[in-house]
């Protein structure tokens, strides 16, 4: 609506419409049935007699910006006609957060601001609907959130679960492991060769601590196996059967998943029958295939022998761990392999402290 | 993810502001509220997303330990066990703020005795809702800590088993729903008269009582099913919802058999706002026994939905479900359900045309629907006869029971006259 438009509107007509204004100084006029929807809105024209005039207009919070406005109005646009069926509105609903996240951001934002509390749960709904399930990585990277945990807080959360004995065992083995990189590294500074550093196994051993753990994309699975292959490369120690471990870790790890929400509403508690009660004992996973570790061709380094016994502690561990903290120390390092080898020492120099408890 | 198609593109570059994190700056009743929307398991993970989110998980009020909260890949019952105990103390141990919401349901969860830590735990903290549902094994005994639960105005139990100590009730509670419950008889009255606030109550298949007396001067809601001698209402002026089902036939049963006892009425007499009822399974048959009169001496006015399931040839559920129509003056919807395993015994059928006391008019009847008919003569003569007495009716839905092919049902209910004009009858596939 333009100021143009504004000259020819007769003066009966003026009532209903609202100004309003936005924090970058531009007034615009709004019908106002489709204003008032909003009930900051209706507050400031109700109790403040507000928006009657161009010289009166309502001043709205600073998160609103035009653009915003307008998204937000077409909403209010939408919804305060009467009489459209339920299935009208959640369709609308669906379109009209079709946005990037950015901009539903800020839409959350000034629906609060204007206190448009459906407008708000909309939102919020679909700002979670994006976070759930993803990584802690992918996450960030949506929403540009700052990756200002260092890994040593990262790892905390395993801090939690010290008195269990399993736990301890597995920090024995940290140290074992620590103690084994320390001295290849004595090494490499003495043989400088290589530039790089040599990552593989603490790198491994995160993954290791992921385990069979659900999370991880197809996408990522290949990008592991890239850094693994080029990792080969450079090692010619490294196992054969690495990378088909990795994958079927990761394949593995999505099927519990899915089963489970195919499951939920099979076991929903509900009025009909005692019968649930007596079901739902077993059959209700698939099969997990285990990755057996049937490596034959057996390295008598040490190195690999405590690979495979973090391995089968990592399993063990992930069979009673609090699931969420294995992917919430696993996600962390998977994309900066070089980051974390710098830190490295640093960070498994405190489990062991942890350990000698 | 990026989809605008259907509207402008934003009008000011925006380039410069891209990097900014947006969602972390967004207030924090948002950022709570976005957490809620999450599961448990996705919530605890934001904790190592950035500094600014490493503890606010913690604060989220509602902790919902459900199978989505953790999936479990292994079909070992001790492991299962610890780990969901270990998640479960984890969580509450971490946990900082008030919790006013604690649902505990998995799948695999048996009644171990580490629940009575945590509810001891809640016990003290004002929680307002709380929710146990033991999927499998035996009932788990709720710790008495559990009934010092002052501020709770929501409680669910499923396959618990009840023992309260003395106590003064739930004074805040709203809404009770408990299935496959123990309960003493008089645990159950105090509970009841314990809760003045109570609206809405859910009872499926419990035992250790059989008298329901329900006193709730604020019950809105109730749903009941399950095995039980009777039921009476006393101070429930303000239900206005009510689905019963009795799950057991009590036709020669000596209890019910008195004489003279007119149950139809007592059900009623403190039931003035009804209006919505359903009768289930056999509970027509309990409000037949005894004296039926024609009518109810106060009609229920607010009646607009009735969902009857009874017996055709039973002459005293065909009286019963008649007085309930005719006290119900303003009833738009009636759904009667045929107890199929009874269907085919013929009995005498109550002659609805010729006699006198039985005409009236269902006046604000529109939507009838009759479900699981065999076509015998019992059923015909009452779909007639509400055809015939419903003026305003626009459709009557017919599905047979699937045994029976139609064809002679059809014919027969094409000759009924219709008291309305536009009534239309359809005649639905078994």
């Amino acid at each position: 609506m333009s100021e143009v438009d504004m000259a020819v509107i007769k003066p009966e007509m003026m009532k209903s419409y609202v100004w309003l204004q936005t924090t970058d100084g531009s007034i615009q006029q709004v019908e106002q049935e489709v204003a008032m929807f909003c009930p900051f809105i209706c507050h400031e024209v109700l109790q403040k007699g507000m928006g009657s005039s161009k010289s009166y207009a309502i001043c709205l919070p600073q998160r609103v910006n035009p653009a915003m406005l307008s998204l937000v109005l077409d909403y209010c646009r939408f919804h305060q006609v009467p009489g459209r069926s339920n299935k009208e509105r959640k369709s609308f609903d669906e379109k009209f957060i079709r946005m990037d996240t950015k901009r539903l951001c800020e839409l959350t934002s000034a629906a609060d601001s204007l206190q448009l509390k459906p407008l708000v749960d909309l939102t919020s709904r679909a700002l979670a609907r994006i976070i759930e399930g993803k990584t802690p990585e992918e996450i960030r990277e949506i929403f540009h959130l700052p990756d200002d945990l260092t890994e040593e807080e990262k790892l905390e959360p395993l801090k939690n679960t010290t008195d269990d004995p399993r736990i301890r065992l597995l920090n024995r083995l940290y140290a074992k492991k620590r103690k084994e990189l320390r001295e290849r590294e004595k090494l490499k500074i003495v043989e400088a060769e290589e530039e790089r550093v040599d990552d593989r196994s603490v790198d491994e051993l995160l993954s290791f601590i992921n385990g069979g753990n659900g999370d991880s994309k197809v996408l990522k699975t290949s990008k592991n196996k890239k850094k693994r292959r080029r990792r080969k490369d450079q090692q010619k120690n490294a196992s054969h059967s690495e990378v088909a471990e990795t994958d079927e870790r990761e394949s593995n790890g999505l099927h519990p998943m899915c089963h489970d929400t195919e499951l939920d509403d099979e076991f929903r508690p509900s009025s009909s029958g005692a019968s649930k009660l007596q079901d739902g004992e077993d059959d209700i996973f698939a099969p997990k295939v285990e990755f057996d570790d049937v490596d034959d061709e057996i390295d008598p380094a040490l190195k690999e022998k405590i690979d495979r016994e973090v391995e089968d502690f990592a399993r063990r561990l992930n069979s009673v761990w609090p699931e969420r903290m294995q992917e919430l120390l696993s996600f962390g390092q998977e994309r900066r392999p070089v980051h974390f080898a710098v830190n490295g020492n640093g960070t498994l120099r405190r489990c062991g402290s942890a350990e000698q408890k | 993810m990026t989809n605008m198609m259907h509207r402008d593109p934003p009008k000011f570059p925006c380039d410069i502001e891209t990097e900014l994190d947006r969602i972390s700056s967004l207030p924090e009743h948002i950022l709570e509220q976005i957490l809620l929307q999450l599961s448990l398991r996705d919530a605890v993970r934001t904790c190592i997303l950035s500094k600014k989110w490493r503890y606010r998980w913690a604060k989220i009020p509602h902790l919902v330990f459900d199978n989505n909260c953790l999936t479990l890949s292994t079909q070992d019952q001790g492991l299962i066990k610890n780990k969901l105990v270990n998640v479960v103390d984890h969580i509450l141990l971490l946990h900082h703020g008030p919790i006013y919401k604690f649902k505990l349901s998995h799948r695999d969860l048996l009644g171990v005795p580490d629940i009575d830590r945590w509810i001891l735990h809640l016990s003290r903290i004002p929680i307002k809702e709380f929710i146990l549902e033991i999927w499998k094994g035996q009932r788990y005994k709720l710790p008495s800590c559990l009934f010092s639960y002052e501020n709770l105005t929501h409680l669910e139990l499923f396959n618990c088993l009840l023992k309260p100590p003395p106590f003064k009730g739930f004074r805040n509670l709203k809404s009770l729903d408990l299935q496959h419950i123990t309960l003493a008889q008089d645990a159950f009255e105090n509970l009841i008269s314990g809760c003045p606030l109570l609206e809405r109550l859910t009872l499926m298949n419990f035992d250790g009582f059989s008298h329901l007396n329900i006193n709730a001067p604020n019950l809105q809601f109730f749903d009941i099913g399950g095995v039980f001698d009777d039921v009476s209402f006393e101070n429930t002026f303000q239900l206005t919802l009510v689905s019963i089902g009795l799950y057991e036939n009590v036709k020669n049963d000596p209890r019910t058999a008195h004489g003279g006892y007119w149950k139809l009425l007592s059900f009623f007499a403190n039931l003035p706002r009804i209006r919505r009822l359903e009768v289930q399974s056999y509970f027509l048959q309990y409000l037949a026994v005894g004296n039926i009169p024609s009518k109810l001496p106060k009609p229920c006015i607010d009646l607009n939905y009735l969902s009857i399931r009874i017996n055709f040839n039973d002459l005293e559920e065909n009286a019963a479900a008649l007085c309930l129509l005719r006290s119900a003056p303003n009833l738009q919807e009636l759904e009667m359900l045929a107890r199929p395993e009874e269907q085919n015994s013929a009995v005498t059928v109550t002659k609805f045309s010729e006699d006198d006391k039985w005409n009236c008019l269902f006046g604000q009847l529109q939507f009838i629907k009759i479900v699981g008919i065999s076509g015998v003569k019992a059923e015909l003569d009452f779909i007639n006869f509400l055809l015939s007495n419903s003026p305003m009716l626009e459709r009557m839905t017919i599905k047979p029971a699937p045994t029976n092919g139609g064809w002679e049902m059809v014919k027969q209910l094409l000759r009924f006259r219709r008291a309305s004009v536009q009534a239309e009858i359809v005649y639905l596939d078994p």
